[in-house]
């Protein structure tokens, strides 16, 4: 008994990180710029909003902002307008594409009768991937029984030796492979005659999802560390949710060369996201975007406009080619697979996991 | 005749050293003198051989008391008789010691510091009235024993943070390694072992402090009015001096606690003659590690050991050398990938002579190595990221006393400084997408010449002064890039690149540091003082987290940053009260630094060739008042300090876009107002005491965002001006109660420590932080490094 006590007491965890409700200043609504317009076929969106006092959980929302006049220019003077397809969210047309060489502003009046310029924003070339990899691992957690897993992906590209870049990994729309059990179909335990009975249904077991992942992650690189090489760089993580990788999962790798500023921009960014509130912790920056007042230039615009040149890889990961011991326990439906919400059972046009 | 007085010298001199000495010794040369006979001596320390000063040389017959002088030497005039002499020395076991005095002669006496084997304890092991009567001001010595009675941190008695319960000084938080003196960084202090610089003494990030407390002798802390013999640094001096093994009997500790374990053993190589001290403390911390929650810690590895090693060699009364040798190891695998390392490895010789009574010479040559490295072994793109620091230096001091009331100190240093400010490795086995960088290596030369003379004008003023003149030279080979005249310091605004050869001048920098403190004593037990000095320093630790942390880069002045330079003044008064047992003081001070090194925005420190792009220049300003009462003797002992104190900073650019907060100041990230430590202990009986540590201080800065917005999906933060809002308060009670058995036979004396760290269990927050995590909306965090009471058990044992 003693022994077990002096064990508890031993075994005690020091650090702690919990929520902590400060009351954050109230600040000024700052315009937000979100978006990017690349090399492949449009449309391509620009969000607006205005920001919100970071407080504590739920208050204060983001708010786009709607009705303004939002266009991109061209280094050679063409200007193409973007449409508010919802609420703050504008699309180019979908015949536009940005052109390697060419320097691009986004111009934005607001219903306000501010006006806003981005600085311009070169579109360098982007060498093209030789390949996206892909290997399983497992990513400890608070709960040490219930550790994460998941698919790491890897770009592998060719850096260009005449000339410093700037990269920026993001992934596309994913689609993969819903596997449900019809067959294993219950009626409702409210069932009037039949609770729980067993009620196979024919159809279907198979459907197709492309899912949207609310935070999506990116990966930025410079080839101050791999100038000329072969070089590889982990793109994204995948976290396998019992359902992702029941049979085939499709990802899309967009491999993006941007400008120097976009680089340092995306930096802080990368930088924020990874504070732990930890001792080797970076002071909080401040992050200044490439958007200005034309009227005020000291107002502050959040956000940055990239223009970039862009090259897209799809890979197939397969549940054979996993590594077993770090699969999770696959999540069971049993029903049609097409009470998945936004499932289908047509198999997408392009679908070509072979 | 003159070979017996040498053998019955040495006869008294190796019976005075066992403790018991019950003989009668006869002193003097016989000549038939019956009165007026004149015998000098001389109380040490018989461990380090130091001098010890104040203390009480009774002659029991004619109860007649004398003081030991600053060097441990005492005259006493008798006539030819047999005496009993006592002497007695706070913190040592008094010594008896019958003679016979027949003629003139010498005596020496050495005493054993006492393991408070009374009931009383006493926590101050120098002369208990040298607060008032010395005119150093802002020098705090601690001894081991008193650092020893304190509540151990995670099972361990830590120097540094024993310092940190001083006023006026002060630590971000808990699990932070630097030391904050008087509103000055970390990089402000230099740390010396046995005259060496030790840049980064901590253990697993700062949760342990590298010295083994076993081999430490004691530390003193300068945080104003420092030497002239100490340059380099702008806030402080935190002088730690090893102890040396005995000269006569073979001994050691070893102690086992929760965390580690340290062995150390003393004794005489040859005996009177040449003695060794050894340490090692190693740790076991792994299964803490994997007892934690947090993910990242549960899968990393840590270990850390430290080793020391002191050799002293007596070649006469009059002349010594002392061989010292400090190592501390540490790796660390974050979250089983990436392995840090870092190692600090000194070795130092010291000669310590006298040619007369009245002179003295010390001569110091060291060499301190400080490396790191971070070995990433995650399957892609393995590197090999290594930086160090490599310092070889020279001392010179000559000391000359005029007279007790008159001394006068002159020499010299120099040394030479490389730092390796990166290097990065791709693992050629792996199959690498990575290119080979090295940082530029950077060479300096640092050289001081100084004096200092104190003298007293009768008892009731005292005057110190000094002068140290710095030289300093930055030296090729490098390549410097050229900026553009009234541009920022940007990569964008270079224009060229000039070259500069091995060992060729590209900037130096000199200026003169007075020292300077005057004493005024109003009666023999309050004194008031005033204190000036300024301080030169020519490197630099760029850090861009709050705290020391084993990557941060060391950096030396070039043209583009210019040395740290500290102005400071302070006035005290110090009184003590009921025979010494009370001892107070109140300090007030103000600080000017100039040549700060702030950071801009997002700064990359990391394989940096030019750091002058991510830098910019600020001043400081930090003041404040402290308090301290402290209870030296007694059952209970302990002492309060409180200290009010601000740092600011403040960046104004020729630029506007790199001011910080618009040119305004702003609180520095240590900027506690308010803070108090409360420290007691009570002896409840001769082998029980129960010791008790209290802390409080306001929140330390921090930058809250201005808004939130959206980037990929993540809920960001836009922060602005930095600094403007803090923490919640700091507050933590530590308990510690210890156990002593005394050694019977063939037992050893032992003693068991039991105690609880933050014994109610507040989570003081480390840092806030704003987050968008998994599972949360995005909001504000707090991480306490101490969230729960912790406690520890530890067991030693003397032999």
């Amino acid at each position: 008994m003693l022994r077990r006590l002096v064990f508890l007491l031993l075994l005690l965890p020091l650090a702690c990180i919990d929520p902590y409700n400060v009351n954050a200043p109230d600040g000024e609504r700052y315009l937000t710029v979100e978006g990017y317009i690349t090399t492949d076929p449009g449309p391509h969106s620009i969000k607006l909003t205005r920001t919100d006092t970071y407080g504590s959980a739920f208050e204060g929302l983001i708010r786009p902002v709607v009705q303004a006049t939002v266009a991109v220019r061209d280094s050679e003077g063409l200007v193409s307008f973007l449409t508010e397809t919802s609420q703050g969210v504008y699309e180019t047309p979908a015949n536009f594409r940005a052109k390697v060489g060419m320097s691009y502003t986004l111009q934005i009046d607001l219903s306000n009768g501010q006006s806003y310029s981005s600085l311009p924003e070169l579109v360098k070339a982007v060498p093209k991937m030789d390949s996206v990899s892909y290997r399983s691992v497992s990513v400890a957690t608070d709960s040490r029984l219930l550790d994460r897993s998941g698919v790491q992906l890897t770009a592998h590209f060719k850096d260009p030796g005449d000339e410093s870049n700037f990269y920026y990994w993001r992934t596309g729309p994913a689609t993969f492979v819903v596997v449900a059990n019809p067959e294993l179909f219950t009626l409702s335990p409210n069932h009037p005659t039949n609770p729980r009975g067993a009620a196979p249904k024919d159809c279907c077991a198979i459907c197709y999802y492309q899912e949207q992942r609310r935070v999506q992650n990116f990966a930025i690189g410079t080839d101050v560390d791999f100038n000329g090489l072969s070089t590889r760089k982990q793109v994204t993580f995948i976290e396998d949710d019992g359902l992702r990788f029941k049979d085939t999962y499709r990802a899309e790798v967009q491999q993006m060369a941007i400008s120097d500023n976009a680089y340092r921009f995306l930096k802080l960014i990368e930088q924020q996201l990874s504070i732990t509130g930890s001792v080797f912790d970076q002071p909080p920056a401040n992050i200044r975007g490439n958007m200005i007042n034309l009227a005020d230039p000291d107002e502050v615009v959040l956000g940055y406009f990239i223009a970039a040149d862009i090259d897209t890889k799809q890979i197939y990961i397969k549940r054979t080619n996993l590594d077993q011991k770090l699969l999770q326990t696959p999540s069971i439906i049993p029903d049609d697979c097409r009470i998945f919400p936004g499932a289908d059972t047509a198999i997408p046009s392009d679908w070509n996991p072979n | 005749m003159k070979k017996n007085i040498l053998l019955l010298l040495l006869f008294g001199f190796i019976l005075s050293g066992t403790v018991f000495a019950q003989q009668k010794n006869i002193i003097g040369r016989d000549i038939g003198e019956l009165k007026g006979i004149k015998i000098s001596g001389r109380v040490t320390d018989q461990i380090t051989g130091e001098a010890l000063v104040g203390a009480s040389v009774t002659v029991k017959e004619l109860n007649k008391t004398e003081i030991t002088n600053t060097n441990g030497n005492f005259l006493l005039e008798l006539d030819r008789a047999e005496y009993n002499l006592e002497v007695r020395y706070v913190g040592y076991e008094t010594v008896k010691y019958p003679f016979v005095a027949v003629g003139e002669g010498r005596i020496s006496i050495r005493m054993i510091q006492e393991d408070f084997e009374l009931d009383d304890v006493v926590i101050f092991g120098s002369d208990p009235e040298k607060n008032i009567r010395s005119t150093e001001m802002g020098a705090i010595t601690l001894n081991m024993n008193t650092i020893r009675e304190l509540p151990p941190f995670l099972g361990e008695v830590d120097i540094i943070r024993s310092m940190a319960t001083l006023p006026g000084v002060s630590q971000v938080g808990e699990a932070s390694a630097g030391l904050n003196v008087r509103g000055g960084g970390s990089d402000q202090n230099l740390i010396l072992f046995a005259g060496a610089p030790i840049y980064n003494p901590t253990h697993l990030f700062g949760l342990f402090t590298a010295f083994n407390p076993d081999i430490v002798n004691n530390v003193t802390l300068y945080k104003a009015v420092i030497p002239a013999e100490f340059g380099g640094r702008g806030s402080s001096i935190l002088d730690i001096v090893p102890k040396s093994g005995s000269l006569t009997k073979w001994g050691g500790d070893l102690m086992a606690g929760n965390f580690s374990g340290k062995l150390s053993l003393n004794g005489p190589i040859v005996k009177d003659r040449i003695s060794a001290q050894m340490g090692l403390r190693g740790s076991y911390i792994n299964w803490l590690l994997k007892s934690l929650n947090n993910p990242d810690l549960r899968t990393s590895q840590a270990n850390f050991y430290d080793a020391n090693g002191i050799v002293y060699g007596e070649i006469n009364e009059k002349n010594n050398v002392t061989y010292s040798f400090y190592n501390s190891y540490d790796d660390f695998a974050l979250a089983s990938d990436t392995t840090i390392s870092w190692k600090n490895q000194s070795h130092s010789l010291k000669y310590e002579g006298s040619f007369s009574e009245k002179t003295a010479i010390d001569i110091l040559g060291y060499h301190t190595v400080y490396d790191y490295s971070i070995f990433n072994a995650s399957g892609t793109n393995d590197f090999d990221l290594i930086s160090g620091i490599k310092d070889t230096g020279l001392k010179v001091k000559f000391a000359y006393q005029f007279s007790d009331k008159n001394k006068f100190n002159i020499g010299a240093d120099t040394k030479k400084l490389t730092i390796n400010p990166g290097e990065l490795i791709p693992n050629a086995s792996t199959d690498s997408g990575l290119l080979p960088k090295k940082v530029q290596s950077e060479y300096g030369q640092e050289s001081g010449v100084f004096f200092q003379h104190d003298l007293e004008f009768g008892e009731k003023i005292g005057v110190s002064y000094g002068l140290r003149y710095d030289n300093y030279q930055y030296l090729g080979q490098r390549a410097v890039k050229e900026y553009a005249e009234n541009l920022p310091i940007s990569p964008a605004n270079v224009i060229g690149e000039k070259n500069y050869a091995e060992g060729e001048k590209i900037q130096s920098y000199d200026g003169f540091g007075p020292r300077a403190s005057l004493r005024y004593s109003l009666d023999p037990k309050t004194s008031i003082k005033l204190g000036y000095n300024k301080m030169y320093q020519f490197i630099h630790l760029i850090s861009n987290t709050a705290t020391i942390a084993p990557t941060d880069i060391w950096k030396l002045s070039d043209q583009f940053l210019a040395p740290q330079i500290v102005d400071q003044i302070s006035l005290g008064i110090y009184k003590n009260f009921r025979g010494n047992i009370f001892e107070t003081s109140v300090e007030v001070y103000y600080k000017d630094i100039q040549n700060i090194v702030e950071y801009k925005d997002g700064a990359n420190l990391i394989l940096q060739n030019n750091l002058e792009t991510e830098v910019i220049p600020g001043q400081g300003k930090a003041y404040g008042l402290e308090l301290f009462v402290k209870k030296n003797l007694g059952r209970t002992t302990g002492w309060i300090s409180y200290t009010y104190s601000r740092s600011l900073r403040r960046v104004i650019s020729p630029f506007e876009e790199e001011n910080i907060n618009g040119g305004d100041w702003f609180p520095s990230n240590f900027d506690k107002p308010h803070d108090l430590t409360l420290i007691g202990n009570y002896k409840l009986s001769a082998l029980i005491s129960l010791s008790a540590t209290f802390g409080y201080s306001t929140g330390r800065p921090v930058t809250f965002p201005e808004a939130k917005f959206d980037f990929a999906g993540n809920s960001l933060a836009y922060f602005n001006n930095r600094n403007l809002q803090r923490i919640p308060d700091f507050h933590r009670l530590d308990l510690s109660m210890n156990f002593k058995f005394k050694g019977k036979g063939k037992f050893y004396d032992g003693d068991w420590t039991f105690a609880v760290m933050n014994v109610y269990g507040r989570k003081n927050p480390f840092s806030l932080f704003f987050a968008d995590q998994v599972g949360s909306p995005p909001q504000a965090f707090r991480l306490a490094i101490l969230g729960v009471p912790l406690p520890t058990l530890s067991y030693s044992l003397k032999f």
